[in-house]
């Protein structure tokens, strides 16, 4: 876009670090960058495209988080030290979802990005998403999987809001770009800001069992309104009601009527059983890792 | 009974109407009959509806009654055909048919026997945890006072006796794969299985069975070689003899299908009940454990992007018990089989195929009945070829090459082999890496090598599977003759029935096929056997005739040795296209050779005429494009044309004015480009490839490729397939043309929110089945039909290649029927058309003169005059 973000930052006396995706605005940037005096750096690179899962040479705007990161002059922080490093950025409406999945992978993974630390995102998203996010349990429509991985992985703050209006939205053809979502509401572009918790890793969650966790919280959510010890029975799991009784769950609590918190003691708990001293789950793991990131 | 036959009167029907258009069960016919009979004491039945003859003008001849010859005999008795009728009855009565699978030669190892033992005692208990869960869970629904969403299964839990549910439950458990099966796919197999059982059921208690029988028994004299010869179509003939038989129930049942939603639901409920009911002890295999029942079967999602699928897995111990039993038999539908009698002709959209196992004329995908609406609706005597035609493919007898089969198995239950298109067993499968010792330290790409390493199991598997169902099969049947009874696609696409060995199938199982008749080789039979072994072979693609069989006569050597030392000698024919085909064929060649008389050598052995590139010698018909029309064969011409290396020649020239040009791309692909890169893209534009798809196949054949630089395949396949397109534009003006009015008609017959429909040159009225999808949840009831819209994307991409293919089958229906009144053995893979040695020149000549006929029809014409009077 006209870059509206660079420039405020700019103006703000910040130093920018720009990832332009598009050739045809690259030059005009580059030409911006040899007048700032090292203010601002240019890359050509999509954010959203940051190590791909594909093979073979990246071909730009498909860069890596690692180049990136040397070009900036990042390096590496323990997760639990201060936040290393802002983003600012925009999500395009097409896949919005996926690309906020793909950056809950990475951070409960400690990949891409998040293998330099706590990088703190601020991003304008859909207020349709925002919603989901930041839902409360009981809501069976709104409070899915993704929601208890973003409050558990992220503090999340509304920086601000901005309607629709405010922006060109329409096509080519007249239409409108934004897509009018059916139960929630959808009027406004939201800027939050996504922090990663710098509590995220204790307790038994680590990054190399995060994936698990990812799966089972996901299959959980497969069927909401559904009571977790079914659940965890379809699981072949036994002792599953002395397990809720221990972590003073209800016996007939519904999949979308736990806390965020919930799901890591539940997953903690799980550590120490059989469950996942059986090979079928991690095979269940790999497989959907693999589909879904 | 007066006051109702007025009333018949008054409505405006006919009591007449009663006997034409009813269906009976038991007496019903009878008892009809005598209650008219106590008011109207003279009423005489109505006579029975004169038979009809289509009028198509391209059939003109071959129904005309002044050239009717009588139908050709097999090689059978009465009293021969009579028992295989009745062996083939039993195996339908019984549902299924358990065989031993070709590994049953193996040895059997200490821990199999162990095994096998332990899954017979947890079987035993199975069955009884099923039995005693469905009954009650039966008694559950049947109280009166509770109405929940099951008790409107009640009554479909009662219409088997409980001991076929359990059967039904248990034979999906054994069939389940160690990757699990989609949860509505299972649902719906249990819930059709049920269904099944209950319609032969119905079949056998309405006493239509009975009937069946009596008239096939009356049929086989159209067949039988000690019988009178008739002139009659076996459908004619079949309709003659039920005229004729006039009381007793009707053949085919009153409407009863059940609706999907049934058939799911029911699948689920029985399901559910397996899921809870099946449990083996954890320690089974492990003594160290601590004994507890654990849940064999469990139900977990997988996540496709953003939609989910619900799976049934089996644990793994019980996947480990049934692989460590190895357990050597197979248990089959019956209608997975072959026949062992001459299909029941088809003589209605209802009727025909199986002699109990209900059979669509038109297979339909899901929740898309509206063909079998569609074709009942249509008069029968339109559809008179395509029964006809259908009819005469599964009339065709079949062997099997026992030599060959031999030398499969013995390979198969070896090692398999890759090359040769024998699945390896698991047991060559890549093993995962060994684990860290502790699960935290697994590394992503250790991950990623055990997931590889799984995947590739799970493929192999399911490949293995496979062969070794078509083998049993082939080795079940190894000294009998069989039939395949056909039906088609919604295209008219036509194809064998039983599901697994067919001709259909792979080199493997068309190598192991042969007629059960034999003819001599005649003159040039044996040309035609060496030719056609070349063709196999994939060489000489671009040579004449004369030159390919002066080849196969300059390799006779190689080729005795094949035959003589197949898997010892200088193994010649492993180095071909279709080894396997090629290898029978060789034994063939050898033994007519060999034979004192070649001439007169009696060969039993299928040759193949392939068709080149048929959908575009379509559109090059139907455009009367005469330079596309030579580049597809359309033009006699002393050496084959081969379409794909014009394509190829054209795309080669744009390359090279474009490196000129100093495109990167272009430049990077000096060299690359041959007949076989774009030789897939070319065949499946006619199909409607889509650039997308064009790019994956061009990727995958540049892939394969070592030298090619990897970085570039993305960029590079997206040029060529572009070009590709280009180069046909540019050879198929016409083409083009044609395919964009058909998609534009599509287009806009789908905005106006109704579905594309058509009628074959021989009659068969055409519904294109795609709708907009709803993911499959199992509990809510599915939609009603009539508020389904069609999917404009898939109506409109779609059309072109359908149209194209209902052309290429109706081209392949005419040609059957022709050379059924030229008395030759004929049967089809779509395009590729086989026959005896002896009969090949003739089918040619009846091939190439129903193309001409086929397009001297005015078809597009025919198709704008018809859209216009449905859609305007």
């Amino acid at each position: 876009g006209p870059g509206i973000l660079t420039r405020s930052l700019l103006d703000a006396g910040f130093r920018v670090v720009a990832l332009e995706s598009n050739s045809d605005f690259l030059t005009d940037l580059q030409s911006l960058e040899n007048s700032l005096d090292g203010q601002l750096k240019v890359i050509h690179g999509d954010f959203f495209r940051l190590d791909p899962l594909a093979k073979g040479a990246l071909k730009p705007p498909a860069v890596s988080s690692d180049k990136v990161f040397e070009t900036l002059g990042v390096a590496a922080v323990p997760w639990r030290a201060d936040v290393p490093l802002k983003i600012f950025g925009i999500v395009s409406q097409q896949l919005e979802r996926n690309r906020l999945w793909r950056l809950l992978f990475a951070m409960y993974e400690c990949s891409s990005i998040y293998r330099y630390g706590r990088v703190e995102l601020n991003l304008f998203i859909s207020e349709k998403e925002y919603t989901v996010l930041t839902a409360k349990p009981g809501k069976s429509k709104v409070y899915q999987a993704l929601t208890v991985l973003a409050q558990l992985g992220y503090e999340i703050e509304l920086l601000h809001k901005e309607p629709w209006s405010s922006f060109a939205t329409n096509l080519k053809n007249g239409g409108l770009a934004i897509p009018k979502a059916g139960q929630l509401p959808n009027d406004h572009f939201c800027l939050v800001r996504l922090t990663p918790q710098q509590n995220l890793f204790t307790g038994g969650l680590k990054p190399s069992n995060a994936s698990t966790f990812i799966f089972m919280v996901k299959q959980s959510f497969a069927k909401p309104k559904s009571k977790l010890t079914d659940r965890l029975n379809s699981w072949s799991l036994d002792n599953s009601d002395a397990l809720l009784k221990a972590l003073e769950i209800p016996k007939n609590a519904a999949i979308c009527n736990l806390y965020p918190e919930d799901y890591k003691r539940l997953f903690e708990a799980l550590q120490n059983s059989d469950l996942f001293g059986e090979t079928f789950f991690h095979d269940e793991v790999l497989a959907s890792t693999r589909t879904m990131n | 009974l007066l006051r109702y036959l007025q009333q018949l009167n008054s409505r405006g029907f006919h009591v007449d109407e009663l006997f034409q258009k009813c269906l009976f069960e038991e007496d019903e016919k009878e008892m009809v009959l005598w209650a008219i009979r106590t008011v109207q004491p003279n009423y005489q039945l109505p006579p029975p509806p004169s038979p009809e003859i289509c009028k198509s003008s391209l059939l003109q001849d071959f129904y005309s009654r002044e050239t009717m010859v009588s139908y050709p005999k097999l090689d059978f008795s009465v009293k021969e055909l009579q028992e295989r009728f009745q062996q083939q009855l039993e195996m339908e009565l019984r549902n299924t048919v358990t065989i031993e699978s070709v590994e049953a030669a193996k040895p059997l190892s200490p821990q199999a026997v162990k095994a096998r033992e332990l899954l017979g005692i947890l079987r035993s208990q199975w069955h009884d945890a099923i039995l005693q869960a469905l009954q009650s869970s039966k008694r559950s629904m049947a109280r009166p006072r509770r109405m929940s969403k099951h008790s409107v299964l009640y009554p479909y839990m009662c219409l088997l006796p409980d001991e076929d549910y359990v059967d039904i439950m248990l034979q999906i458990l054994n069939d389940l794969s160690p990757q699990g099966e989609s949860l509505a796919v299972l649902a719906r197999e249990l819930g059709s299985r049920v269904y099944d059982r209950y319609i032969i059921q119905r079949k056998v208690r309405s006493r239509q069975l009975e009937k069946v029988q009596e008239i096939y028994e009356n049929y086989i004299q159209l067949l039988a070689k000690d019988s009178q010869p008739e002139q009659y179509l076996p459908r004619e003939y079949w309709q003659k003899l039920v005229a004729e038989a006039g009381f007793g129930p009707s053949l085919s049942l009153k409407n009863c299908s059940w609706p999907c939603v049934l058939l799911m639901r029911l699948g689920m409920h029985m399901l559910e009940l397996l899921v809870k009911a099946v449990k083996v002890p954890r320690n089974i295999l492990n003594r160290r454990l601590e004994s507890k029942p654990i849940p064999v079967l469990y139900h977990v999602y997988s996540f496709y992007s953003n939609w989910q699928v619900g799976l049934i897995r089996p644990h793994p111990i019980f996947s480990q018990l049934v692989s460590n039993a190895a357990e050597t038999t197979l248990t089959f539908s019956s209608s997975a089989m072959p026949m062992l009698c001459p299909p029941v002709p088809w003589t209605s959209p209802t009727f025909g195929a199986f002699v109990l196992s209900d059979t669509k004329l038109m297979r339909f995908v899901d929740e898309t009945p509206q063909h079998q609406l569609l074709l009942e609706q249509c008069p029968l005597v339109n559809l008179h070829p395509v029964l006809d035609a259908l009819n005469q493919l599964g009339n065709c007898a079949w062997k099997i090459n026992q030599p060959v089969l031999d030398i499969i198995i013995s390979i198969f239950n070896d090692k398999g082999d890759e090359k040769l298109d024998i699945p390896p067993p698991l047991s060559e499968a890549p093993k995962p890496p060994t684990p860290p010792s502790n699960s935290s330290a697994w590394s992503k790409s250790f991950k990623h090598e055990v997931f590889l390493c799984k995947k590739k199991a799970a493929e192999m598997h399911s490949l293995r599977m496979d062969a070794l169902y078509k083998l049993s099969i082939a080795n079940y049947v190894r000294d009998k003759v069989f039939w395949f009874p056909h039906n088609m696609d919604f295209r008219g696409r036509t194809y064998p029935c039983p599901p697994y060995f067919n001709h259909l199938g792979n080199d493997v199982t068309r190598a192991i096929l042969l007629f059960a008749e034999g003819r001599p080789l005649g003159p040039r039979g044996l040309d035609w056997l060496k030719i056609h072994l070349i063709n196999l072979t994939g060489l000489k693609k671009k040579n004449a005739l004369q030159e390919r069989l002066e080849y196969a006569n300059e390799i006779m050597d190689d080729i005795l040795d094949s035959a003589d030392r197949p898997l010892t000698g200088r193994k010649w024919w492993m180095d071909t296209d279709e080894p396997w085909q090629a290898l029978a064929c060789c034994m063939e060649i050898a033994k007519a050779s060999r034979s004192p008389d070649p001439a007169a050598y009696i060969s039993h052995f299928p040759v193949h005429q392939d068709g080149s590139c048929n959908g575009l010698q379509h559109y090059a018909a139907l455009g009367r494009d005469l330079s596309g029309a030579a580049s597809v064969n359309l033009v006699p011409s002393g050496l084959p044309q081969d379409v794909y290396s014009a394509v190829a020649q054209q795309v080669e020239e744009f390359r090279k004015k474009d490196a000129e040009r100093g495109l990167k791309i272009a430049q990077v692909l000096q060299g690359f480009i041959s007949r076989k890169v774009v030789k897939q893209t070319v065949m499946t534009v006619v199909y409607g490839v889509t650039r997308y798809g064009g790019r994956l196949q061009i990727e995958k054949r540049l892939r394969e490729i070592d030298e090619f630089p990897e970085e570039y395949l993305w960029e590079a396949s997206h040029y060529l397939v572009k070009q590709v397109f280009n180069s046909i534009k540019e050879m198929f003006s016409a083409t083009r043309d044609i395919q964009n009015w058909l998609t534009e008609s599509a287009k806009l017959i789908a905005q106006s929110g109704r579905t594309v429909e058509w009628v074959t040159p021989l009659g068969l009225p055409i519904i294109q089945p795609y709708y907009r999808s709803r993911s499959t949840v199992v509990t809510p009831l599915c939609p009603a039909l009539s508020c389904r819209k069609p999917d404009t994307v898939k109506q409109k991409n779609a059309f072109p290649p359908n149209f194209i293919h209902s052309l290429d089958s109706t081209h392949m229906m005419l040609t059957a029927l022709h050379c059924l009144r030229r008395g030759l053995t004929f049967v089809s893979v779509h395009d590729c058309y086989w026959t005896h040695a002896l009969t090949v020149d003739v089918m040619n000549q009846v091939c190439r003169q129903q193309f001409v006929a086929l397009h001297s029809e005015k078809i597009l014409q025919d198709l704008s005059e018809f859209m216009l009077e449905k859609y305007c």
